[in-house]
């Protein structure tokens, strides 16, 4: 796991919180060798105190913690938490509705999850190519580029977000826009996948251009 | 797996066969519902199990008064389940063998936050009214002391005011549950509306409902006259009454209200909760009064405060001294389990982790076996 150490007030000597249960209900032969250290090491060491996002909860997802804060403003998480919660609950409720009235045959393609149904309209909406702004001879050129990992999933929450904050009616709230269109991202439709195809022929059109980037 | 993919009349005579004999283990789902769908024969073999009201049952018998997120869980899993639970199952004893020669007697659901006093008074009003009772059910008394954009002075008596909007919804509500009632009861005076308008001696109790909704400017004295009516008839044994109240602690607490010069109103001087504060009175017999205490709703007390003492304050203790008090408590282990049943079962649990041991004992610890709290934590999962 990597830790930023530049700007840490800590001693180095202190170690990261070990959240995950299984680890401790391991008996000490199962352990390897590092592991055996490490144990050791905690009952000498002291220990650094545990972020607020960090959780042991089984119910605990990265993703949706990530977009949570994103979705922050002002630093009112429990605001952005109680949105996450309510999107998550509209989904699940259009989709278990549409399941209990849909007919025996078409039960089974209905997904009703909203923890896959948000991580596959995350994955809908990221871009596989990005563009961008290389100034050669005094003219900037937008370049094709490709993205790093973090870089799409950044893109497409931000653009998820965007999209839900600005192209509403001033009386829908934020979990009921956001939960349609992760529901029309999940099915390929809606603006946010027109987003990405848009971003993609403006990458095919500057072809020309891609041998300007040097990284 | 749990087989999903069962038709509902194979669900139905499964878990009527398992409601009489051992549940099998290889079924393990049908053990958290019963095909019991009549309340009278609800015994404490059915305790902690699901029974479901048809839907037109449900229309017919609730047009108001089902909690908010319940309603929302009707419309998406396209069925209504309620759990039988103790309290609930005291209460239908109680008012099974009650003598209603006897003067009405009061009973007062009463509990912490989120624990089921609500549905507990809902299936108490589902039973009285297959039995055939005449059920005058307020919704929530709250909504009578707080928000109200309307305040008429009262042409009856000077000093009171009239609240048109909420006496004509909740007039409307109760002509869909009671209809066949207001046909064969009979007013026994002569009531005049104004200028013109009179009904005579000897009309049904549906004219005097018709002319509150037509006329909403008397709709709260409608709503007095109703009350004094069924009040006066109930001895006489041709139909039961029972007056369910949610919230009751609104009736002797204070309000939110200010007449037009800005001095507050207290809540005798409203003509509905003047006229409910009379029907609580044990003066009347052929029925009963179920009500229930409610924090959530009421103004100006303290959020810990649950007990009857704290919520009615002295007016109010006094005045419905005596009552029989009924605390409905959280879920216990085994009510848990059938609320943790149902939901897998329905589909509404969806996250991987919540199917195994770790996070249903993960839910029953953050819950604190709260229904309120559960189900607002198995909501985004």
């Amino acid at each position: 796991r990597l830790v930023q150490v530049r700007w840490s007030r800590y001693n180095p000597s202190f170690l990261e919180p070990e959240v995950n249960k299984e680890l401790y209900q391991k008996p000490r032969e199962e352990l390897t060798e590092e592991e055996r250290e490490q144990m050791e090491l905690k009952a000498v060491r002291p220990i650094k105190a545990a972020p607020p996002t960090l959780s042991s909860s089984v119910f605990s997802d990265p993703m949706i913690s990530k977009f949570t804060n994103m979705m922050m403003k002002d630093g009112n998480k429990v605001l952005a938490r109680s949105l996450m919660t309510q999107t998550l609950e509209a989904i699940k409720r259009k989709q278990v509705e549409k399941y209990h009235k849909a007919p025996e045959n078409e039960k089974e393609a209905i997904e009703c999850n909203p923890y896959v149904i948000f991580h596959q309209a995350l994955k809908n909406c990221q871009p596989i190519i990005g563009l961008s702004n290389i100034t050669k001879g005094g003219k900037t050129y937008q370049v094709p580029v490709p993205l790093k990992d973090n870089r799409k999933r950044f893109l497409a929450m931000k653009w998820l977000i965007t999209e839900c904050r600005e192209n509403k009616h001033r009386r829908t709230l934020m979990p009921e826009k956001l939960s349609q269109e992760l529901l029309l991202a999940f099915n390929n439709e809606g603006p946010i996948i027109k987003k990405k195809h848009v971003l993609h022929k403006m990458a095919e059109a500057n072809r020309a251009y891609a041998h300007f980037r040097w990284w | 797996d749990h087989g999903f993919g069962l038709p509902t009349s194979a669900r139905g005579c499964l878990s009527s066969v398992s409601s009489q004999d051992v549940p099998t283990p290889e079924k393990p789902r049908a053990v958290f519902h019963t095909s019991e769908s009549d309340p009278a024969k609800h015994t404490e073999h059915h305790e902690g199990r699901h029974y479901s009201i048809p839907l037109q049952e449900v229309k017919a018998v609730f047009p108001h008064g089902l909690p908010y997120r319940f309603q929302q869980q009707i419309q998406t899993f396209n069925e209504a389940c309620v759990m039988v639970r103790r309290p609930a199952l005291e209460l239908l004893t109680y008012l099974g063998s009650s003598n209603l020669a006897h003067p009405a007697v009061r009973y007062v659901i009463y509990g912490e936050r989120g624990t089921g006093k609500t549905m507990t008074l809902c299936h108490v009003i589902h039973y009285c009214s297959r039995q055939g009772w005449l059920v005058l059910h307020i919704p929530d008394a709250h909504l009578w002391v707080k928000n109200c954009r309307e305040l008429l002075q009262s042409s009856y008596n000077k000093d009171r005011l009239d609240q048109p909007l909420q006496a004509s919804a909740w007039l409307k509500n109760f002509k869909t549950s009671n209809e066949h009632f207001l046909r064969e009861i009979k007013t026994q005076k002569k009531y005049t509306w104004g200028k013109q308008e009179s009904t005579e001696e000897g009309r049904p109790l549906g004219e005097v409902v018709e002319q509150g909704l037509a006329r909403v400017r008397s709709a709260s004295d409608a709503v007095g006259v109703v009350l004094k009516e069924l009040k006066q008839q109930s001895h006489r044994g041709s139909f039961r009454l029972l007056v369910a109240v949610d919230g009751v602690n609104a009736l002797w607490g204070r309000t939110t209200l200010r007449k037009e010069d800005k001095s507050p109103v207290s809540p005798e001087e409203l003509t509905l909760v003047y006229n409910l504060r009379k029907m609580m009175r044990n003066d009347w017999s052929g029925g009963a009064v179920v009500t229930t205490l409610s924090q959530t709703g009421s103004l100006f007390k303290p959020s810990s405060a649950y007990l009857p003492q704290e919520l009615l304050g002295k007016e109010g203790f006094d005045a419905l001294d005596p009552f029989v008090p009924i605390l409905v408590p959280n879920y216990s282990p085994r009510e848990f389990e059938s609320c943790y049943g149902y939901y897998l079962e329905r589909r509404w649990l969806q996250h991987e982790k919540a199917r195994t041991e770790d996070g249903k004992a993960e839910l029953q610890f953050l819950s604190g076996s709260n229904p309120r709290q559960l189900d607002r934590l198995a909501g985004p999962l």
